[in-house]
Protein backbone atom coordinates (compact mmCIF):
# COMPACT_ATOMS: atom_id res chain seq x y z
CA UNK A 1 0.00 0.00 0.00
CA UNK A 2 2.82 2.36 0.85
CA UNK A 3 4.48 1.74 -2.14
CA UNK A 4 2.13 2.44 -4.24
CA UNK A 5 1.91 6.05 -2.81
CA UNK A 6 5.99 6.38 -3.59
CA UNK A 7 6.66 8.85 -6.36
CA UNK A 8 8.43 7.73 -9.32
CA UNK A 9 12.04 8.91 -9.51
CA UNK A 10 11.56 10.90 -12.73
CA UNK A 11 8.19 12.83 -11.58
CA UNK A 12 9.84 13.71 -7.86
CA UNK A 13 12.51 15.29 -9.97
CA UNK A 14 10.14 17.28 -12.05
CA UNK A 15 8.41 18.47 -9.16
CA UNK A 16 11.47 19.38 -7.54
CA UNK A 17 12.45 21.24 -10.69
CA UNK A 18 8.79 22.93 -10.89
CA UNK A 19 8.76 23.88 -7.20
CA UNK A 20 12.62 25.79 -7.96
CA UNK A 21 10.90 28.07 -10.01
CA UNK A 22 8.03 28.71 -8.15
CA UNK A 23 10.16 29.39 -5.27
CA UNK A 24 12.45 31.72 -7.27
CA UNK A 25 9.42 33.59 -9.00
CA UNK A 26 7.91 34.28 -6.18
CA UNK A 27 10.67 36.61 -4.86
CA UNK A 28 10.66 37.85 -8.69
CA UNK A 29 7.35 39.25 -8.54
CA UNK A 30 7.39 40.12 -4.88
CA UNK A 31 10.11 42.88 -5.53
CA UNK A 32 8.96 43.96 -8.86
CA UNK A 33 5.67 44.65 -7.33
CA UNK A 34 7.13 46.35 -4.55
CA UNK A 35 9.45 48.94 -7.01
CA UNK A 36 6.24 49.41 -8.90
CA UNK A 37 4.47 50.90 -5.64
CA UNK A 38 7.66 52.88 -4.87
CA UNK A 39 7.83 54.32 -8.43
CA UNK A 40 4.30 55.04 -7.55
CA UNK A 41 2.63 52.38 -10.49
CA UNK A 42 0.07 51.13 -7.71
CA UNK A 43 -2.14 48.97 -10.43
CA UNK A 44 0.94 47.14 -11.46
CA UNK A 45 1.79 46.41 -7.90
CA UNK A 46 -1.25 44.97 -7.65
CA UNK A 47 -0.84 42.51 -10.43
CA UNK A 48 2.41 41.50 -9.57
CA UNK A 49 1.76 41.09 -5.91
CA UNK A 50 -1.34 38.56 -6.81
CA UNK A 51 1.11 36.62 -9.23
CA UNK A 52 3.59 36.61 -6.41
CA UNK A 53 1.08 35.10 -4.19
CA UNK A 54 -0.05 32.18 -6.85
CA UNK A 55 3.44 31.33 -6.92
CA UNK A 56 3.31 30.40 -3.82
CA UNK A 57 0.50 28.82 -3.44
CA UNK A 58 1.68 26.84 -6.17
CA UNK A 59 4.36 25.82 -4.01
CA UNK A 60 2.91 25.27 -1.32
CA UNK A 61 0.78 22.38 -3.10
CA UNK A 62 3.73 21.05 -4.91
CA UNK A 63 5.83 20.78 -1.38
CA UNK A 64 2.63 19.28 -0.30
CA UNK A 65 2.40 16.47 -3.37
CA UNK A 66 6.00 15.93 -3.17
CA UNK A 67 6.12 14.72 0.61
CA UNK A 68 2.88 12.49 0.02
CA UNK A 69 4.87 10.99 -2.75
CA UNK A 70 7.48 10.36 -0.15
CA UNK A 71 9.74 12.90 -1.59
CA UNK A 72 11.73 15.41 -0.27
CA UNK A 73 10.79 19.29 -1.43
CA UNK A 74 13.87 21.08 -2.24
CA UNK A 75 13.77 24.52 -0.74
CA UNK A 76 17.33 24.88 -0.57
CA UNK A 77 17.90 25.43 -4.26
CA UNK A 78 17.28 28.84 -6.13
CA UNK A 79 16.92 30.18 -9.44
CA UNK A 80 18.46 33.50 -10.75
CA UNK A 81 16.47 36.74 -10.14
CA UNK A 82 15.52 38.48 -13.41
CA UNK A 83 14.72 42.27 -11.90
CA UNK A 84 14.00 44.48 -13.94
CA UNK A 85 15.23 48.44 -13.57
CA UNK A 86 11.96 50.34 -14.84
CA UNK A 87 8.58 49.16 -15.38
CA UNK A 88 9.02 47.98 -19.35
CA UNK A 89 11.75 45.83 -18.46
CA UNK A 90 10.43 44.77 -15.46
CA UNK A 91 7.40 43.36 -17.60
CA UNK A 92 9.69 41.94 -20.46
CA UNK A 93 11.75 39.92 -17.89
CA UNK A 94 8.85 38.64 -15.86
CA UNK A 95 7.26 37.40 -19.21
CA UNK A 96 10.54 35.90 -19.96
CA UNK A 97 10.79 33.95 -16.79
CA UNK A 98 6.94 32.90 -16.94
CA UNK A 99 7.17 32.01 -20.51
CA UNK A 100 10.38 29.47 -19.58
CA UNK A 101 8.27 28.35 -16.47
CA UNK A 102 5.33 26.79 -18.88
CA UNK A 103 7.78 25.19 -20.60
CA UNK A 104 9.00 23.51 -17.63
CA UNK A 105 5.62 23.20 -16.30
CA UNK A 106 4.79 21.15 -19.90
CA UNK A 107 7.37 18.71 -19.77
CA UNK A 108 7.07 17.59 -16.10
CA UNK A 109 3.39 17.19 -17.26
CA UNK A 110 4.48 14.77 -19.95
CA UNK A 111 7.09 12.88 -17.64
CA UNK A 112 4.08 12.23 -15.12
CA UNK A 113 1.53 11.25 -18.00
CA UNK A 114 4.86 8.31 -18.63
CA UNK A 115 4.67 7.57 -15.14
CA UNK A 116 0.97 6.95 -15.13
CA UNK A 117 1.05 9.68 -12.29
CA UNK A 118 -2.29 11.37 -12.87
CA UNK A 119 -2.95 13.25 -9.55
CA UNK A 120 -0.03 15.04 -10.10
CA UNK A 121 -0.26 15.44 -13.71
CA UNK A 122 -3.75 17.22 -12.88
CA UNK A 123 -1.21 19.49 -10.29
CA UNK A 124 0.00 20.61 -12.85
CA UNK A 125 -2.17 21.16 -15.24
CA UNK A 126 -3.95 23.28 -13.06
CA UNK A 127 -0.77 25.21 -11.88
CA UNK A 128 -0.65 25.57 -16.12
CA UNK A 129 -3.61 27.31 -16.26
CA UNK A 130 -3.21 30.19 -13.92
CA UNK A 131 0.34 30.79 -15.40
CA UNK A 132 -1.04 31.36 -19.08
CA UNK A 133 -3.13 33.52 -17.41
CA UNK A 134 -0.65 35.37 -15.69
CA UNK A 135 1.79 35.60 -18.95
CA UNK A 136 -0.94 36.75 -21.02
CA UNK A 137 -1.74 39.42 -19.04
CA UNK A 138 2.00 40.17 -19.56
CA UNK A 139 2.10 39.68 -22.91
CA UNK A 140 -1.25 42.20 -23.32
CA UNK A 141 0.65 44.71 -20.95
CA UNK A 142 3.85 44.87 -23.48
CA UNK A 143 1.06 45.42 -26.49
CA UNK A 144 -0.29 48.29 -25.03
CA UNK A 145 2.91 49.83 -24.02
CA UNK A 146 3.96 49.64 -27.87
CA UNK A 147 0.77 50.89 -28.64
CA UNK A 148 0.21 54.04 -26.55
CA UNK A 149 3.55 54.77 -25.86
CA UNK A 150 5.24 54.49 -22.45
CA UNK A 151 4.14 57.22 -20.92
CA UNK A 152 0.59 57.15 -21.67
CA UNK A 153 0.27 53.74 -20.66
CA UNK A 154 2.35 54.35 -17.37
CA UNK A 155 -0.13 57.38 -16.65
CA UNK A 156 -3.07 54.78 -17.04
CA UNK A 157 -1.27 52.07 -13.90
CA UNK A 158 -0.48 55.31 -11.57
CA UNK A 159 -4.20 54.50 -9.58
CA UNK A 160 -5.49 51.28 -8.77
CA UNK A 161 -7.57 49.68 -11.41
CA UNK B 1 18.41 44.80 -15.79
CA UNK B 2 20.39 43.81 -12.08
CA UNK B 3 22.49 41.03 -13.34
CA UNK B 4 24.05 41.30 -9.85
CA UNK B 5 21.82 41.52 -7.35
CA UNK B 6 23.57 41.17 -4.48
CA UNK B 7 25.95 43.77 -5.52
CA UNK B 8 23.01 45.78 -7.55
CA UNK B 9 25.19 45.24 -10.62
CA UNK B 10 23.75 46.06 -14.02
CA UNK B 11 23.90 44.98 -17.85
CA UNK B 12 24.83 48.62 -18.63
CA UNK B 13 27.76 48.65 -15.71
CA UNK B 14 29.25 45.49 -17.33
CA UNK B 15 28.76 46.89 -21.14
CA UNK B 16 30.46 50.05 -19.65
CA UNK B 17 32.93 48.23 -18.15
CA UNK B 18 33.79 46.12 -21.64
CA UNK B 19 34.27 49.32 -22.96
CA UNK B 20 36.45 50.72 -20.35
CA UNK B 21 38.77 47.35 -21.08
CA UNK B 22 37.62 44.59 -18.80
CA UNK B 23 37.91 41.05 -20.54
CA UNK B 24 37.03 38.98 -17.72
CA UNK B 25 35.16 37.70 -14.74
CA UNK B 26 37.36 38.26 -12.17
CA UNK B 27 38.26 41.98 -13.49
CA UNK B 28 34.73 41.98 -13.00
CA UNK B 29 34.68 40.60 -10.06
CA UNK B 30 37.39 42.76 -8.57
CA UNK B 31 36.13 46.13 -9.91
CA UNK B 32 32.10 45.47 -9.09
CA UNK B 33 31.88 42.27 -6.66
CA UNK B 34 30.02 40.33 -9.73
CA UNK B 35 29.45 36.90 -8.17
CA UNK B 36 31.32 37.70 -5.29
CA UNK B 37 28.63 36.78 -2.90
CA UNK B 38 25.46 34.06 -4.18
CA UNK B 39 27.38 33.48 -7.18
CA UNK B 40 24.07 32.80 -8.80
CA UNK B 41 25.00 35.64 -11.74
CA UNK B 42 28.10 33.92 -12.72
CA UNK B 43 27.06 32.52 -15.86
CA UNK B 44 24.47 35.39 -16.54
CA UNK B 45 27.29 38.02 -16.23
CA UNK B 46 29.72 35.92 -18.09
CA UNK B 47 26.92 36.20 -21.13
CA UNK B 48 26.42 39.90 -20.51
CA UNK B 49 30.39 40.37 -21.16
CA UNK B 50 31.27 38.03 -23.96
CA UNK B 51 28.56 38.83 -25.55
CA UNK B 52 29.06 42.69 -25.31
CA UNK B 53 32.79 41.86 -26.02
CA UNK B 54 31.90 39.72 -29.19
CA UNK B 55 29.63 43.02 -30.93
CA UNK B 56 32.38 45.29 -30.09
CA UNK B 57 34.88 42.96 -31.63
CA UNK B 58 32.50 42.98 -34.94
CA UNK B 59 32.16 46.31 -34.68
CA UNK B 60 36.22 47.22 -35.07
CA UNK B 61 36.66 44.39 -37.78
CA UNK B 62 34.13 45.87 -39.99
CA UNK B 63 35.67 49.70 -39.59
CA UNK B 64 37.29 50.86 -42.68
CA UNK B 65 40.86 49.95 -42.61
CA UNK B 66 42.52 53.39 -43.79
CA UNK B 67 43.48 54.99 -40.77
CA UNK B 68 45.85 51.71 -40.60
CA UNK B 69 47.01 51.83 -44.29
CA UNK B 70 48.14 55.99 -43.44
CA UNK B 71 50.40 54.24 -40.74
CA UNK B 72 51.82 51.95 -43.01
CA UNK B 73 52.76 54.40 -45.97
S1 LIG C 1 23.66 37.95 -7.61
FE1 LIG C 1 25.75 38.29 -7.97
S2 LIG C 1 26.69 37.46 -6.23
FE2 LIG C 1 24.58 37.17 -5.82
FE1 LIG D 1 5.38 31.21 -12.87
Amino acid sequence: MSALLTGSAPVLAELNRVLTRKLTAINQYFLHARMYRNFGFEALNKHAYKASIYEMKHADALIERILLLKGLPNLQELGKLFIGEEPEEMLQLDAKVQLADIQVIRSAIGVCEQAQDYVSRELLSEILEQQEDYLDWLQTQLDLLKQLGQSNYLQSKIHQE
Amino acid sequence: MYVCLCKGVTDKTIRQAADDGVTSMRELRALYGVGSQCGSCTSCAREVLSEHLATRQQKFQQLPTLPIAVCYA
